[in-house]
């Protein structure tokens, strides 16, 4: 059986810097990495391999430079990699990149069956946690997001336990496999390839598929295949630090000073 | 025979304009019909001079507007002849297709803002009441109703509540299968409502709940969601202006959803303001059904603790984080911070040193060796800042120092800074909040 | 003597047979080992092995070495002595010292008299030094020792028995042996000459079998050192700075040292030369602050190791005793290879050049490349380091801010001579950065033509290399000296100890022949050509100068900070107790400086308290490490108000004229 990671390569976010008067985004050697939140993602399915002889496959959409990511997961231990790539899955927004995912989970479990997918959280460029509910909604697996501990997965029930991490809460949760598991950054503490492992990355063939293998409707991915469409981009308003009142003579004044900056920033309620 | 033939307009190719392109994910090699674009490994456009037929499509979809179409000068000039008649022409191109006229049809059978009220338990998450608020705002400039949508299980005092913030009226779904919020009943209950009675905008709280049901609402309806939205307006066509933060914050994106219905989209906890409350408005209450049994549902919530009266105090995890430096001078000064970080809903970080001379222990650590944090508030509290320390807070939504020290590297990173002696200004805060609470009359924070 | 001789003949050669069969067995195993070339430059080793073994230089660098020094060449005349003793045994008719000219025999008999008498009186002393002053590594009065000093005291004692015997018989003139002769006085005057006879073959028996006794005790004890020092001396690592070799990155090879034969032969060989002396102990900055690792006891480690596994492993088979294990388990304890600082005070101290460090990071290459194993807060620096190329993971962008209020050029090929190497701590840490904007300072005010790098500045990758990550190193080498060739950067300056030895030592290993030159040197000779005119920073009181042990040790840079000290200042620095090759680490080294130090006294706090002892207002010191951690030390002593740490290039350009 197999666990599925799903990641992505994303440009390291702070190192982006914008041009303060043109207002763009200066990118030149801004390098790209796994997605942080991922790592974690493939972690958990690296450990649910350890723990329960799944076979660990790894699964990204993107440019065909994203076989430097997919090598660096097969550093950290996964069995095999998938390269999700093709002119027409460009552009793609949450609602297109779940389809491409989605369909080739379905692939891989025509294959081997798969008993658990994992994502991380969200990604450090979009931010927006949608992609793994979209990839569980297509399945019809079930969607355990913000977990923060997986307890146990029985292969032979068919069931896995996990706890959830939402808001102040913890919520243990049973539910039927196969399950997408998004997984919080807490949840574990990702480990460090060995050189030999690399040194095997660095040769292992990843394979790819493009729209050609996938056959999707191209209306249904990529930019075409996207409901939402950026329209603009600026750059945003920055605090400038301020130091306030003087509070070696007048500690109380400068207190409140900072108390009405968080209240107005709508920080501090009362 | 090319010279009897009548001038060809120039049309120039495609050309990258340099430091625009936000590597946005190959968004214009995607609209190319030609094949003409490639991608560097930076994410960027190289554009194929011959195979360009400019097409303009990879101008229209470029978010960053960081495509042009280059003529040379002589082109330049022949343009300027022949725009005379081209604006004859562009006027019958106004015309509208076939298409598009039926797209736009469907998407008028959509009216209304509906805002979903997120509750565990019964008790209400606050920030659906800040969407009550901007969502008065949005229904008002389209004219159209504003709508709460309450499920759960004996919640119906949640729908009198939203009219108190501004709704009139109220979609609620109240049975027992929904006591636990489990992804699969929730979201197959709001898509029940949204294809029966068709809101033209549905929100929802960048919550860890409504994230969870947001992704797999517009997945089911394959319509358009955008996340963490800070700002939300019209524009034309009725269309929702969806702006949020990208890359990590470095740039604002403005993000519509114009082909499909609703148009979803999730706001964080405190971005929008809250609304007055009036309880004496009044709604209308819709009661729906949805027939989902507990035998349906495969997913079982077995146990629920509160975290937040267990006392561990994960400091990775705070909002509000009120950390120590060597500056505290002692460990009995760390109790001040307690105080401040109880008043604010916080917990109690600190640096290296505070743990090296033994004041508090190293899983309260926040920097290099110790725990990465992100809360909505930092207060460095006689922390110089040393930059083991701030790799491990710098990402903080708004960052206060409080130091002797004005040199200290923490003021270059703080949003705030007061220079002044902890042991003084930490307790100032305290009683300041103590003050105004005991005239508001309030208790404490919320959320 | 006849019957006797047959009977010695027999003892004899069993003994030797026995020697040289135990031997075989000890040597073969440092075989074992993977090749290293130590034959290179036979004329330099020669010399050292006539500086370091025969005039003992560095045994005699304590004041106790004296003792060891007079034992030592007691031993190699006594040699002589012996060797006529067991030849004389086996041919009594044709070997005899009398069968020599008068002249010769007498004077050497004279010699071995006063010597052996001169051998008793170190052994005596060493006894009492062992009993009363031994420092706490060395192990007292062990079982080790007690048996070697009793033997060697037995032989003398036998020595004086058979020959003042012999006076008493009047086979022997009494008045060429001082001793032997007090001794037939004392002992022996009455005595029948028959009696006499059976002392006479009492003790030269009991000399015979001590002396073949000891010398087949010798390859079981730590005593092996006599047969192995000497050529330990001669095998030592010739360069100054101790770099591992790098490693072949292909698909089959291992990493690092994860079994006892994937030192080299000269690793094995070392852990057979150590005498357990305890300097190295003594000189350790986690030993001396109570942490686990003692650097004698890894030597050791790796010797009992190798005693265990060798003979399995030379019959190809699985070795039943870990090399690295935690202490039940394996030799040497995981936790114990990251508190080195890899500061080089032990390797610095060895009387016979053992290079202890180095095995420690042969080990660590094994832990983070076969098996990821580290302790948990290197994690984020390896990434960091390899994502960003930085120990924090800060962005690019932010190399140039440290240069804000003055104006810095990019470095230009063929028109900037220096290229300023700001380091990573020069370009994030802020208050390092006050020693990058002094730096600058300085180099414009002497005209200097020097550039930046500026965002493109990569991490040197030294704390990597000391922390075993060779692969991620391997790759920043390459990529830095790819850069420098591109940007054609041949001259380098560095205001970073770790820098300056990575550019210095460790890059000539890809072929990178960098001329660098850390910020002291540069500063010195600026001052020594004029260019630089200093006027006496007159504010900075009493300052102590620490010798960071990247600068001293590694790369013997003592004078040139002191003098640019003296020069800013018009007085000399005053010393620290331990000072230029004795410096003591600030901790940071060998990546401590992104690890916690849980156990034992805080490195930097010991080594701040020894710079208060000479109540300072200020500590200068050469290197950012040692300046963050003098500062957290200082901080911890809370005496922040009253003493301060500045950089070299500090003190310089507060002087500037």
């Amino acid at each position: 059986m197999l666990v599925v990671a799903c990641v992505k390569q994303v440009p390291d976010t702070t190192q982006v810097e914008v041009d303060p008067t043109t207002g763009t985004l200066k990118r030149e050697g801004v390098p790209f990495i796994m997605n942080p939140f991922d790592i974690h993602a493939l972690e958990e399915s690296l450990r649910l391999k350890d723990r329960y002889g799944l076979r660990a496959v790894v699964v990204s959409m993107g440019p065909p430079s994203t076989e430097v990511t997919l090598r660096k997961a097969l550093a950290l231990g996964a069995d095999e990699a998938v390269l999700l790539s093709d002119r027409a899955f460009g552009g793609a927004d949450t609602l297109a990149t779940s389809l491409v995912l989605a369909e080739a989970i379905r692939r891989l479990d025509e294959r081997e069956e798969v008993a658990v997918v994992v994502c991380g959280r969200q990604t450090i460029d979009g931010d927006t946690a949608q992609v793994g509910p979209g990839i569980a909604t297509r399945l019809g697996y079930s969607q355990l997001t913000l977990v923060d501990r997986i307890d146990e997965v029985d292969l032979r029930a068919r069931k896995v336990r996990a706890r959830r991490k939402v808001g102040g809460w913890h919520e243990t949760v049973e539910a039927p496999l196969p399950a997408m598991i998004a997984v919080v950054r807490e949840i574990n503490r990702p480990r460090y390839p060995t050189v030999p492992r690399r040194l095997m990355a660095e040769e292992a063939t990843i394979a790819l598929w493009n729209n050609e293998v996938m056959k999707l409707d191209e209306n249904k991915i990529g930019l075409k295949g996207s409901a939402t469409q950026v329209r603009r981009i600026f750059s945003p308003e920055r605090a400038k630090g301020e130091i306030l009142g003087d509070g070696l003579s007048n500690p109380e004044e400068a207190a409140h000073l900072l108390i009405g900056k968080l209240i107005e920033k709508d920080i501090l309620y009362l | 025979m090319t010279e009897e033939k009548r001038v060809k307009k120039p049309r120039g190719v495609a050309r990258l304009i340099p430091g625009k392109c936000i590597a946005c994910g190959a968004r214009c090699q995607s609209a190319c019909p030609k094949d003409a674009i490639e991608m560097n490994e930076k994410g960027e456009p190289i554009i194929l001079v011959e195979k360009c037929i400019s097409c303009r499509k990879c101008l229209k979809v470029c978010p960053a507007d960081a495509l042009e179409i280059y003529f040379t000068p002589e082109e330049r000039k022949i343009l300027a002849e022949m725009e005379a008649r081209a604006k004859a022409a562009a006027a019958e191109a106004e015309k509208m297709s076939a298409e598009e006229a039926a797209l736009l049809a469907k998407l008028k059978e959509y009216r209304g803002v509906w805002v979903f009220v997120e509750q565990i338990a019964g008790e209400p998450a606050e920030v659906s009441w800040e969407l009550l608020g901007v969502g008065a705002d949005l229904a008002r400039t389209l004219g159209v109703e504003l709508c709460s949508v309450v499920i759960g299980d004996k919640v119906e005092g949640l729908c009198y509540e939203s009219f108190a913030y501004g709704a009139t009226k109220s979609y609620l779904i109240d049975d027992p299968v929904f006591h636990y919020y489990r992804t699969e009943p929730y979201y197959k209950a709001i898509c029940y409502l949204v294809e029966k009675y068709k809101p033209e905008i549905m929100l929802m709280g960048a919550t860890g709940l409504g994230r969870d049901l947001a992704g797999a609402v517009a997945t089911k309806l394959q319509t358009g969601l955008t996340a963490d939205c800070t700002g939300l307006a019209i524009g034309e066509n009725r269309n929702l202006l969806q702006t949020r933060p990208a890359f990590g914050g470095n740039i604002m994106a403005t993000i519509l959803t114009e082909r499909t219905r609703p148009q979803m989209a999730t706001v964080r906890p405190h971005v929008m303001p809250m609304p007055k409350k009036d309880p004496s408005r009044r709604g209308e209450i819709v009661r729906e059904s949805v027939p989902i049994r507990e035998d349906d549902i495969a997913v079982k919530v077995l146990e629920v603790i509160d975290e937040r009266k267990a006392g561990e105090v994960d400091v990775a995890a705070a909002e509000v984080i009120v950390s120590g430096g060597r500056g505290m001078c002692a460990k009995e000064n760390f109790s001040i911070l307690q105080e401040l970080a109880d008043e604010l809903g916080g917990v109690v970080g600190c640096s290296r040193g505070a743990v090296e001379a033994g004041w508090m222990p190293a899983e309260r650590q926040v920097g290099q060796t110790g725990k990465t944090v992100r809360p909505k508030l930092y207060i460095a509290c006689g922390i110089s800042g040393a930059i083991q320390h701030l790799v491990g807070m710098q990402q903080s939504d708004i960052i206060v120092a409080i130091n002797r020290d004005r040199h200290a590297p923490i003021f270059e990173v703080a949003n705030y800074g007061i220079v002044g002696d902890v042991l003084e200004v930490v307790p100032a805060l305290t009683n300041r909040i103590r003050e105004l609470r005991a005239k508001e009359g309030t208790g404490g924070h919320r959320g | 003597m006849s019957s006797n001789a047959i009977i010695f003949a027999i003892v004899f050669l069993a003994a030797m047979a026995l020697f040289a069969w135990s031997s075989f067995r000890r040597f073969r195993l440092v075989a074992l080992g993977r090749p290293e070339d130590r034959f290179s430059d036979l004329l330099k080793r020669l010399g050292g092995m006539l500086v370091y073994a025969f005039a003992q230089r560095r045994v005699l660098s304590r004041p106790f070495g004296l003792n060891h020094f007079v034992l030592f060449w007691c031993f190699l005349i006594l040699f002589l002595a012996n060797t006529e003793f067991l030849f004389g045994g086996l041919f009594p008719d044709y070997v005899s010292l009398s069968r020599l000219p008068d002249g010769a025999y007498h004077t050497l008999a004279f010699i071995f008299d006063v010597v052996s008498a001169l051998a008793l009186l170190a052994v005596v002393v060493a006894f009492i030094r062992r009993a009363a002053f031994a420092s706490p590594h060395i192990g007292g009065l062990s079982r080790d020792a007690v048996t070697i000093l009793s033997l060697v005291a037995i032989l003398m004692i036998a020595f004086f028995g058979l020959h003042g015997g012999k006076i008493a018989l009047g086979s022997e003139p009494a008045a060429y042996m001082p001793v032997s002769g007090f001794v037939a006085g004392a002992f022996f005057s009455g005595a029948s000459a028959g009696s006499l006879a059976g002392y006479i073959n009492f003790f030269w028996w009991l000399h015979a079998i001590v002396l073949l006794g000891f010398l087949n005790y010798l390859p079981y004890s730590k005593h092996m050192h006599i047969l192995t020092a000497v050529p330990n001396c001669f095998f030592r690592n010739l360069s100054r700075v101790k770099i591992l070799p790098r490693e072949e990155f292909k698909k089959g090879n291992t990493f690092g040292v994860g079994q006892v034969n994937e030192f080299t032969w000269k690793g094995l060989f070392d852990s057979y030369s150590c005498t357990e002396c305890g300097r190295c102990s003594d000189a350790c900055p986690a030993t001396f602050t109570g942490k686990p690792l003692d650097p004698r006891l890894v030597i050791h480690d790796i010797k009992m190791n190798l005693l265990k596994n060798g003979p399995l492993i030379a019959r190809k088979k699985t070795p039943v005793l870990p090399l690295i294990g935690d202490d039940k388990e394996g030799s040497i304890a995981e936790e114990v290879l990251w508190e080195c600082t890899t500061c080089g005070a032990c390797v610095e101290v060895c009387p016979v050049f053992i290079e202890h460090f180095p095995r420690i990071i042969d080990m660590r290459r094994y832990l983070v490349e076969m098996h990821a194993k580290f302790p948990e807060e290197l994690l984020t620096l390896f990434d960091n380091m390899e994502q960003r190329s930085n120990p924090w993971g800060i962005a690019p962008a932010e190399r140039v801010k440290w240069a804000v209020d003055i104006e810095v050029k990019p470095f230009e090929a063929d028109k900037t001579e220096y290229l300023f190497f700001v380091g990573c701590a020069g370009a994030f840490d802020a208050r390092t950065r006050r020693t990058t904007v002094a730096l600058a300072q300085i180099l414009e005010a002497s005209g200097v033509s020097w550039g930046i790098l500026g965002r493109d500045e990569l991490c040197c990758g030294d704390s990597l290399r000391r922390l075993g990550n060779e692969f991620v190193f391997d790759n920043m080498a390459r990529e830095n000296i790819k850069l420098f060739a591109d940007r054609g950067i041949k001259k380098v300056i560095t205001q970073c100890p770790h820098c300056y030895s990575t550019l210095k030592n460790d890059y000539r290993q890809y072929g990178a022949e960098l001329e660098v030159i850390h910020h002291s040197e540069l500063i010195a000779h600026l001052i020594q050509e004029g260019r630089l005119k200093l006027d006496g920073a007159g504010d900075l009181g009493r300052v102590v100068f620490h010798d960071s042990c990247y600068l001293g040790r590694h790369n013997m840079i003592y004078e040139a900070p002191r003098k640019v000290i003296t020069s800013a200042t018009g007085q000399e620095p005053t010393e620290m107790a331990r000072h230029h090759a004795k410096s003591f680490c600030c901790g940071a080294g060998g990546g401590r400086m992104w690890m916690e130090e849980p156990i034992g006294k805080h490195i930097n706090v010991a080594r701040v308290e020894e710079a208060l002892e000479k109540d300072p207002e200020t500590i200068c010191v050469c290197c950012p490490y040692c300046m963050i951690m003098f500062e957290d030390g200082l901080k911890d002593k809370g005496v922040t108000e009253k003493v301060k740490v500045l950089d070299l290039a500090e003190v310089a350009a507060r002087a500037l004229k």
